[in-house]
């Protein structure tokens, strides 16, 4: 049977317009790679949104697998801007093959 | 003025708009597939730009136009002021808010003004080339004055430099493209614009129309959702485009301008960004409602100058130049 071991797998959404920084945080602690999902609209605490590039309403997906302890170093990177900026991180286990390289 | 408001509801530009406004609130399932009116957008950028550079590469840089672009910046530097305190007083906004909210009403919109030369020029008052440079140096002064007045003096933007912030704003797509077009147009000149006017030219009032659909939907489906925005400000969101319309008609007739450049210097004043300022405000008062400031400029100033106001500035400076 393949082995697989337990990564954290991340979730944040965030406005396109500052996707680049949480990349920017993603590559500072030292995570390999991270992918972007495009998002059509949703509803929060400030009400619905939907994605308006033409007035800079829209927002991402990203996604990124770490082990635990960079993981959590990204957290604490991205937490200012949670606040700030009303984004939404979340992470959860999963369980991924050829775990040297996450 | 009878005459200037039928010509602006004739228009199919303003049509348009009408139509995705009454299909927004009818609650349509109509709607530009985003790229397609982030393309259109594009495109707009890029012929007013252009056509602008070779407005100015024909007449040249003279005085008026110096003129123009000088007032235009001093009242991209100081309609905030009014504004905030409007804001404040009247508006009973916090701090923060009414600073990022007098952001948008010094700044500019593309689109009212490019709505508003298509009128103008309906009425045979076309506005000098010139006024494109204009709109293009109002654009960020007013972010400035925004966050000094959010902010106070000598203190940070939010959770970046200001450096970082004004980078942010001057390579926004947009403003690039812009300027660009503009230099590009300058460069090339009536004889160098003549192989490719046909793409810019032919095909502007059509995009314009298209595109004025979707804000219209945009700005219509925005209000549906707004729960922030009070009485208060929806009477600032018209009262700031009447006065700041009238004031920079007057200043364009005072300083020597056209009738139509004057308007259109008006219409500057009056019209409140709601593409580069959110973006720029999202970033350095990330603690301003986008709730409260998109609302007011997409919603309600952007639709009231389109519909009502350009009349009224056309007006104006007709009977100012008179």
């Amino acid at each position: 049977m393949i082995e697989t071991v337990t990564r954290k797998r991340i979730e944040i959404l965030a406005d396109t317009a500052l996707q680049k920084r949480v990349t920017s945080a993603i590559d500072k602690v030292g995570i390999t790679g991270w992918t972007i999902l495009p998002v059509s609209s949703g509803k929060g605490r400030e009400g619905p949104w939907r994605e308006e590039s033409v007035v800079g309403t829209d927002k991402v997906f990203v996604l990124t697998i770490a082990a635990e302890d960079k993981a959590m170093e990204l957290a604490e990177a991205l937490a200012p801007m949670l606040t700030d900026f009303g984004f939404i991180l979340s992470m959860w286990d999963v369980q991924v093959i050829r775990g040297e390289r996450f | 003025m009878f005459d200037a408001a039928i010509q602006t509801f004739t228009s199919p530009v303003v049509l348009f708009f009408v139509l995705g406004l009454a299909a927004a609130f009818a609650r349509s399932d109509l709607t530009i597939p985003e790229p397609i009116a982030k393309a259109l957008s594009l495109y707009l950028m890029a012929a007013i730009g252009i056509k602008g550079g070779v407005a100015v590469a024909k007449s040249g840089i003279d005085a008026t136009v110096l003129s123009a672009l000088g007032a235009g910046i001093i009242a991209g530097f100081t309609l905030p002021f009014f504004a905030y305190a409007v804001l404040k007083s009247f508006g009973k906004l916090d701090r923060v808010n009414s600073g990022a909210v007098a952001a948008h009403y010094g700044s500019i919109s593309v689109v009212t003004f490019v709505t508003a030369v298509e009128i103008f020029e309906g009425q045979g008052n076309a506005p000098g080339g010139y006024m494109v440079a204009v709109m293009a140096a109002m654009e960020a002064p007013a972010i400035l004055s925004g966050l000094l007045l959010a902010r106070g003096m000598g203190s940070k933007g939010g959770t970046q430099s200001s450096g970082e912030m004004l980078h942010e704003v001057f390579t926004n797509s947009s403003i690039v493209l812009l300027l660009g077009a503009f230099v590009i147009g300058m460069i090339g000149g009536p004889e160098g614009f003549d192989p490719v006017s046909p793409f810019f030219e032919a095909g502007f009032k059509g995009v314009l129309c298209l595109f004025l659909l979707d804000m219209g939907l945009i700005a219509a489906r925005r209000i549906m959702d707004a729960r922030a925005v009070t009485w208060r400000l929806t009477l600032i969101a018209i009262f700031l485009p009447i006065v700041n319309g009238a004031a920079g008609t007057a200043l364009g007739i005072a300083i020597g301008l056209d009738t139509g450049s004057a308007a259109a210097l008006g219409v500057l004043c009056a019209s409140a960004s709601y593409i580069a300022v959110p973006a720029a405000m999202r970033l350095a008062l990330p603690e301003a409602d986008p709730g409260i400031y998109l609302t007011m400029s997409l919603s309600i100033t952007f639709p009231f100058n389109v519909l009502i106001n350009i009349g009224l500035i056309s007006a104006l400076a007709v009977m100012l130049a008179g």
